[in-house]
């Protein structure tokens, strides 16, 4: 809506960021999700529930903010859902594998893992990343549409992920998930510290380099871009690596928090991913966004969400909700958007 | 000159429209005949049983409803838009049909059915054209809210057209020996055909979708265009619905799931770009045959149906690639 006005002021002072914030309707609608909820329901405001809402956030708004940086080119990655549960997948199996060369077994009875969640860890970011890169080099050097290349993408890695589990969930076991899933400090679940740190990783880079900016030119203008001397491929295999990477997190924050995994989960994430980077007000069109909106476009929804369960709301109006807010907003911002150009 | 006189000009020598077009699409047909006839020919090689008549129409049988869909995917994104609420609408459509069971007559259930279909797509048209919201988002939030409408009418219980004969004639029946999903894949590939091909619809639809701004210069209602092609669409996802629930016997207001995907893979392998102005009906029928073969070859071969996705995707990548290559470099 009005995020075309975050690259004009790049460097505006303290006070005029903070008056822009409040003049954000994002802002608005969360103060407006909060009173209602403080209202309506005794137990919206306990810090339990709160947890609640934004632990859930979290998986949700790391593919969010992954889909930004592949919007902010222009293109699209439609692969983000399949990446998260394919990657966790890939860790735990590969680690199992090493797992079996160092004559231990990591995967005991009831597909129970016991093995390192290190190794599951770093295994998982780098399937994601490679995942990415593997998108990005069908986009942008072989030149296939993003849509399809990330649709067939999503097709395979469901395909392989149920291969690789034979259709039985893992169950991951140990510490280190248990962190990941429960803990929670200063109100704040571990999972939702990463999407934090995940989010403030990506303003930096996105605001704070060149590099950064130039994922708003190739967006803008991928010619002009081109032509500058810029190599433009690169950054967009750049943005799907990030968000190959931003899904593997997210695939690790969800596991963590079910202690398993299977192949079918998460299912429609891709589709929700971009509602929410929309809501936040980045442009398919590429050039306009930012991962603060989508942030904020992500806890609109997670508190939304938490809202309705707490009315008890049936998931099913929850998508006709979601799908109502969806039109409005886009909506409003297009009707806008052709007034100004009347 | 500009209403009347280019208008009727496009019409007239639609072959000429864009000659260079017209021999690119022939190739992208070419192409995937050739991959058809290589696929059929190992198949036949590969497994005794696979060249019969019977495994002809099981084949046809297992793609007619996501064929009939992508025949109205195609034209959705010839036009230049790109529909992913068929799913919902297939979904909505049955369980309103649904509803109507008690009536015990199947021409009432079948026309609510075909009713909603065309709503939905009306409405899908309205949201993109009149107030201006892409069409990738105006479709998907479509799809939420259908599958949520089809939720909280059917209260997310399954319905069961066992009584009702004249249905599940669409599903099983048969005429002069073809079963009537075959027939009704037919059917609608010859109007398909027929509309893209051979009427002033598919000169405009082509127009809208290769140049929207030159297409209204010269007359085209390109908004109008667009919202008879999302109810077309709309429709044959219905009539898909229809065909399957039949079919099954059973309508479930979860079914479906991830069609919308699908039916854009065997689109677009079928050679319509998204960027609208290209793509064929007889490319999306060949894509999707490739799509049943396989299928079936694979099944045959004992493969997994989680392996199959795979082959599937890496096959679609092989084809679209060298595609985009070739006119890459014919540029």
């Amino acid at each position: 809506m009005s995020a075309k006005t975050d690259l004009s002021v790049p460097h505006s002072t303290t006070s005029r960021s903070l008056l822009r914030l409040f003049k954000d309707p994002l802002i608005w609608l969360i103060v407006l999700v909060f009173i209602v909820g403080i209202i309506t329901s005794p137990y919206f405001l306990t810090p339990l529930n709160l947890a609640n809402a934004i632990r859930n956030s979290a998986a949700i708004g790391l593919l969010s903010l992954g889909m930004t940086m592949v919007l902010l080119t222009g293109r699209i990655d439609l692969s983000v859902a399949a990446t998260m549960v394919f990657s966790v997948i890939v860790g735990v199996t590969i680690t199992t594998q090493i797992g079996a060369v160092l004559d231990e077994r990591w995967i005991v009875r009831g597909n129970s893992f016991v093995g390192p969640p290190m190794l599951v860890i770093v295994i998982t970011l780098l399937a994601g990343i490679g995942v990415g890169i593997l998108n990005g080099i069908g986009v942008a050097y072989l030149k296939v549409a993003s849509f399809i290349m990330t649709l067939v993408m999503l097709t395979a890695l469901r395909g392989l992920s149920y291969i690789f589990t034979n259709g039985a969930p893992f169950y991951l076991k140990g510490a280190t998930f248990d962190w990941i899933g429960d803990s929670v400090y200063l109100g704040m679940p571990t999972g939702f510290l990463i999407f934090l740190a995940a989010l403030a990783v990506m303003l930096l880079f996105l605001k704070g380099t060149v590099a950064g900016s130039r994922f708003y030119a190739i967006g803008g203008n991928e010619i002009a871009t081109m032509y500058a001397g810029i190599k433009t491929a690169r950054y967009v295999v750049a943005a799907f690596a990030i968000s190959g990477g931003c899904a593997a997190l997210a695939g690790i924050v969800l596991t963590a928090r079910l202690k398993s995994v299977e192949a079918p989960l998460g299912g429609g994430y891709e589709l929700t991913a971009i509602a929410i980077a929309v809501i936040g007000g980045v442009s398919l069109a590429g050039g306009i966004g930012s991962p603060w909106r989508t942030f904020l476009a992500t806890l609109l929804f997670a508190l939304g969400l938490n809202l309705f369960g707490l009315w008890g709301v049936s998931t099913s109006y929850q998508n006709l909700i979601i799908g109502l807010v969806l039109i409005v907003a886009v909506g409003i911002s297009s009707i806008r958007q052709r007034m100004k150009q009347d | 000159m500009k209403n009347s006189g280019s208008n009727g000009a496009n019409i007239s020598n639609e072959g000429g429209l864009s000659m260079t077009h017209f021999w690119q699409q022939n190739a992208s047909i070419l192409s995937l005949s050739v991959v058809l006839v290589a696929l059929v020919a190992i198949g036949t090689l590969v497994s005794s049983s696979f060249f019969s008549l019977e495994n002809f129409k099981i084949i046809l049988l297992a793609v007619a409803g996501t064929t009939v869909v992508a025949l109205g995917m195609t034209m959705v994104v010839i036009s230049g838009e790109i529909d992913l609420s068929v799913a919902g609408t297939a979904v909505l459509s049955g369980i309103v049909g649904a509803a109507l069971f008690d009536t015990g007559s199947a021409f009432i259930v079948v026309s609510a059915v075909l009713a909603v279909g065309l709503l939905l797509g009306f409405l899908n048209g309205l949201l993109v054209v009149w107030i201006g919201i892409p069409s990738l988002i105006a479709t998907l939030a479509m799809l939420g809210i259908a599958r949520a409408l089809a939720n909280t009418v059917s209260s997310g219980q399954a319905a069961y057209p066992d009584n009702l004969p004249g249905y599940l004639w669409f599903g099983r029946g048969d005429l002069w020996g073809v079963p009537v999903p075959i027939l009704t894949l037919l059917l609608a590939a010859i109007l398909a055909i027929t509309l893209t091909r051979y009427t002033a619809f598919g000169v405009k639809l082509y127009a809208t979708g290769g140049n929207a701004a030159a297409a209204t210069l010269s007359g085209i209602r390109t908004g109008r265009v667009k919202i008879v092609t999302f109810m077309i669409c709309g429709v044959l996802a219905a009539v898909a619905g229809i065909l399957e629930s039949a079919r099954l016997s059973y309508i479930n207001p979860a079914a479906y799931p991830g069609m919308e995907l699908r039916v854009l893979a065997i689109t677009v392998l079928g050679g319509a770009a998204l960027v609208g102005g290209s793509g064929t009906i007889l490319g999306t029928l060949l894509a999707a045959m490739i799509i049943g073969v396989i299928n079936s070859l694979l099944n045959q071969l004992g493969v997994s149906i989680y392996l199959q996705q795979v082959v599937t995707a890496l096959i679609i990548l092989a084809v679209v690639v060298p595609g985009i290559r070739q006119r890459q470099v014919a540029k």
